[in-house]
């Protein structure tokens, strides 16, 4: 980015020995732009500090000074209660990697992410394939399916813990449509409960990946397919050879977001299982650990100390992806779309 | 520069602003003519309590010319968070509504509570009596003091008792599960909140209150060790009771006092015929009722006796609410908290709570049947044991919650429970 401001875009070239080299195109035209940020008078640094400030001030404030305070907390035993005095260094994070509670919510929250991507990525695909050509009743399929993407976490939360209850609507709806065997313990029974998250999980964030995936497909070129068409390519092989490939950037960024939301999945679990059933039924995540472990048990030194694991495995897991996965499509971007 | 003076007028302006709100936010009760004014939570939102509460300060007011409490309702669930966050930010309120056990110790190690030993008056000793008061002592330095007794035990309703032919209630263990069965047969099972986890985890505290002495009670409060074999033998007696699938089904995943759904709210609706709980539930199963009125076939009946253990079958197990004051708090604070605990505020408290006062001179003031109930067998106890995860604190406690849950779910064994406090123990 900041090769860009002299105003020109960058161009990659190799030089002799094949290394790449970037250079501004035209720097001998327009002032090297060291000179123009010299130039940057006080009236714009003071736009700049009074523009900016207050965002910078609240990620500060609101971010960055928690993430430190949580560091700091998570080397004591302490109880919440004044100002921390017993430091136990890094005992802690030990009995976080030794606790078998822990393990468990990890695998659940890798569990998550991984059928979040393989169920919700599909079917938000092929509605986002079917929301792309005219269908009858377009708006009201996009907004069945995007409401539940809008509802808060809690009422979503509250509303289907009610409903599958052992009690609820669910198990009533069926007894009364003779189905008395489909009726079912829901949200307690071990082999059921990771089910029937998933299946709330789909429910409210499909929704955002289609809308995602929409905005993808309507960036890529109409000629593409009008060209496909002449050469005689069916529907279906268009949609595979042309609609994927080029959604790849998309997908990409959606499956990053869908893995970073699992990885901090907290609000559902907690209102549907509550602090202890989750783990039990099997549901229990890294974030459910924490507040169960930190405020309940009321060792809130212990508590920041799994914040801050949560925050290294996120940080870890987010790097890699962007080394690896988002890389081809970042470099695409700062090389001018190759 | 124009904009750089006016940045830095402005700048002096907001930092001189700080400071007098800091100097106009100072509610210590430092005598400022004359007069002392006090900040008091409690968290009685709505209804008769909240009524109580401003009828008790403005009498205290009248009573007291140079005091001002300013009230503060704060939901119930909220109450806790906040209150750390203003304990620990140096703005805490004078009076304060205390649950005691091991968030008051943390309290007490942090010096935020103010001791309130030598203030607490003749007449509110002998009204409330030793074993009251010691629910708001840590080392033998009194800071809180109790205004309701809570015991535990079953609360029932007696038209679902009658109709499935359960004549008396249970005493023993035997009899419980006989009452047990006829019930289950007219599909009106025991309601359990199992969802907040501590209600279940009510059923292992009382095992164990049947199965330990005082002793090894008094002695696990201390080491926090639970080696005794009778901490083995509550696990396995509460193991066999569930066995016999008393509980209303799905009960894992019920929530304790939110909504008809919940377990009081079974039992407000006749879904279920009892459940066990603390002496606040009456007031909670009254909210649930259809038309919000009391239950009007409400009973109770303290847990019965179960065989072979080492504890007193009459010995009872409950907690206390109290108030307490801030270590900055004005001596105008334990004033207060004499006042609540004279015979008419007890009174008008048991009739706003509907929960039986901790002062022995308005206790006389009880009529329902229920809260009568509560009160013999609060008398008859040798010995009341608080709750236990008041008593191990905390950590512990929410240990003991989730191994009774994991039991109760069939996840875990007896050993599980001793196993997850064992783990507790390191994470404190």
């Amino acid at each position: 980015m900041s090769s860009n401001v002299g105003g020109k875009s960058t161009t990659v070239t190799e030089d002799a020995s094949g290394k790449r080299v970037r250079s501004g195109g035209g720097a001998q035209t327009s002032p090297p732009p060291r000179a123009r940020r010299r130039g940057i008078g006080w009236a714009q640094r003071l736009e700049i500090a009074v523009l900016s400030g207050p965002a910078l001030l609240m990620f500060v404030g609101f971010v960055i000074f928690p993430v430190l305070m949580a560091a700091y907390y998570g080397f004591y035993r302490w109880k919440g209660y004044g100002v921390p005095t017993n430091f136990v260094g890094l005992d802690n994070y030990r009995t976080i990697l030794q606790d078998s509670s822990f393990h468990q919510a990890l695998w659940h929250n890798g569990q998550i992410a991984v059928l979040s991507l393989v169920l919700q990525g599909p079917i938000a695909i092929c509605l986002a394939l079917l929301l792309n050509r005219k269908v009858r009743g377009q708006s009201l399929i996009r907004v069945l399916i995007f409401v539940p993407y809008v509802i808060a976490e809690v009422i979503v939360g509250t509303a289907w813990a009610l409903m599958l209850q052992a009690n609820g609507a669910v198990n009533d709806v069926l007894r009364s449509a003779g189905l008395d065997g489909l009726a079912q313990d829901w949200l307690a029974n071990r082999s059921l409960a990771i089910w029937t998250l998933m299946f709330i999980l789909t429910w409210k964030y499909v929704g955002f990946a289609v809308i995602l995936f929409l905005a993808g497909m309507q960036n890529i070129p109409e000629e593409l397919s009008e060209a496909a068409a002449v050469d005689g390519a069916s529907y279906w092989q268009t949609q595979w050879r042309i609609t994927l490939p080029l959604l790849g950037p998309t997908i990409r960024i959606w499956a990053f977001l869908s893995i970073i939301g699992a990885l901090q999945l907290f609000d559902l679990v907690y209102i549907i299982w509550g602090q202890y059933v989750a783990s039990t039924a099997g549901t229990s995540t890294m974030a459910t650990y924490m507040v169960v472990e930190g405020r309940n048990a009321a060792n809130y030194g212990y508590g920041n100390a799994v914040a801050v694991v949560i925050f290294f495995i996120s940080l870890i897991i987010a790097l890699v992806y962007q080394r690896f996965v988002l890389r081809r499509d970042t470099e695409g971007a700062l090389t001018g779309g190759r | 520069m124009a904009p750089i003076r006016t940045l830095a007028l402005t700048a002096v302006v907001a930092l001189s602003a700080l400071g007098l709100s800091a100097c106009s936010g100072d509610d210590d009760g430092s005598d400022s003519g004359g007069t002392v004014t006090m900040q008091f939570w409690h968290n009685a939102t709505t209804g008769p309590g909240k009524a109580f509460w401003d009828k008790t300060v403005a009498d205290f007011q009248a009573a007291n010319p140079k005091v001002k409490i300013k009230i503060q309702q704060v939901q119930n669930e909220d109450l806790d968070g906040k209150l750390q966050t203003a304990l620990n930010s140096g703005s805490a309120p004078d009076i304060f509504l205390q649950r005691g056990g091991g968030k008051m110790a943390a309290m007490v190690e942090a010096g935020q509570l103010k001791d309130v030993t030598n203030d607490i008056s003749a007449e509110t000793k002998q009204a409330v009596g030793d074993a009251a008061l010691q629910t708001g002592q840590v080392d033998g330095k009194t800071y809180a003091v109790p205004v309701a007794i809570l015991p535990g035990g079953f609360w029932y309703s007696k038209d679902l008792f009658r109709e499935a032919g359960v004549t008396t209630p249970p005493a023993t263990l035997d009899d419980l599960n006989q009452a047990v069965t006829k019930l289950k047969a007219k599909g009106k099972p025991i309601a359990l909140g199992g969802k907040d986890a501590w209600p279940a985890a009510h059923w292992y505290y009382f095992f164990a209150l049947r199965a330990c002495s005082k002793a090894t009670l008094d002695a696990a409060a201390k080491d926090k060790t639970f080696t005794d074999p009778c901490w083995t033998k509550a696990g396995e007696d509460l193991k066999a009771f569930a066995a016999t699938k008393p509980f209303t089904e799905g009960f894992l995943t019920t929530s304790a006092q939110q909504g008809a759904g919940s377990s009081a709210g079974l039992v407000a609706n006749h879904k279920a015929s009892m459940e066990l709980m603390g002496a606040w539930d009456p007031g909670v199963i009254a909210s649930l009722t259809k038309d919000t009125k009391p239950l009007p076939d409400l009973g109770y009946f303290p847990f019965p006796a179960v065989p072979g253990g080492q504890g007193d079958p009459a010995a009872i197990m409950g907690g206390a609410d109290g108030y307490s004051c801030s270590a900055q708090a004005p001596k105008e604070c334990a004033d207060f908290l004499n006042y609540i605990l004279t015979k008419n505020v007890q009174e008008a408290y048991y009739k706003a709570f509907n929960a039986i006062p901790v002062s022995k001179q308005a206790q006389g003031a009880v009529t329902e049947d229920y809260l009568k109930a509560v009160l013999d067998a609060y008398n008859k106890a040798p010995y009341v044991s608080q709750w236990l995860d008041t008593v191990y604190g905390q950590n512990v406690g929410n240990a003991l919650n989730v191994g009774v849950v994991n039991l109760l779910a069939g996840k875990g064994d007896v050993a599980g429970i001793i196993q997850a406090v064992n783990d507790a123990a390191k994470k404190g």
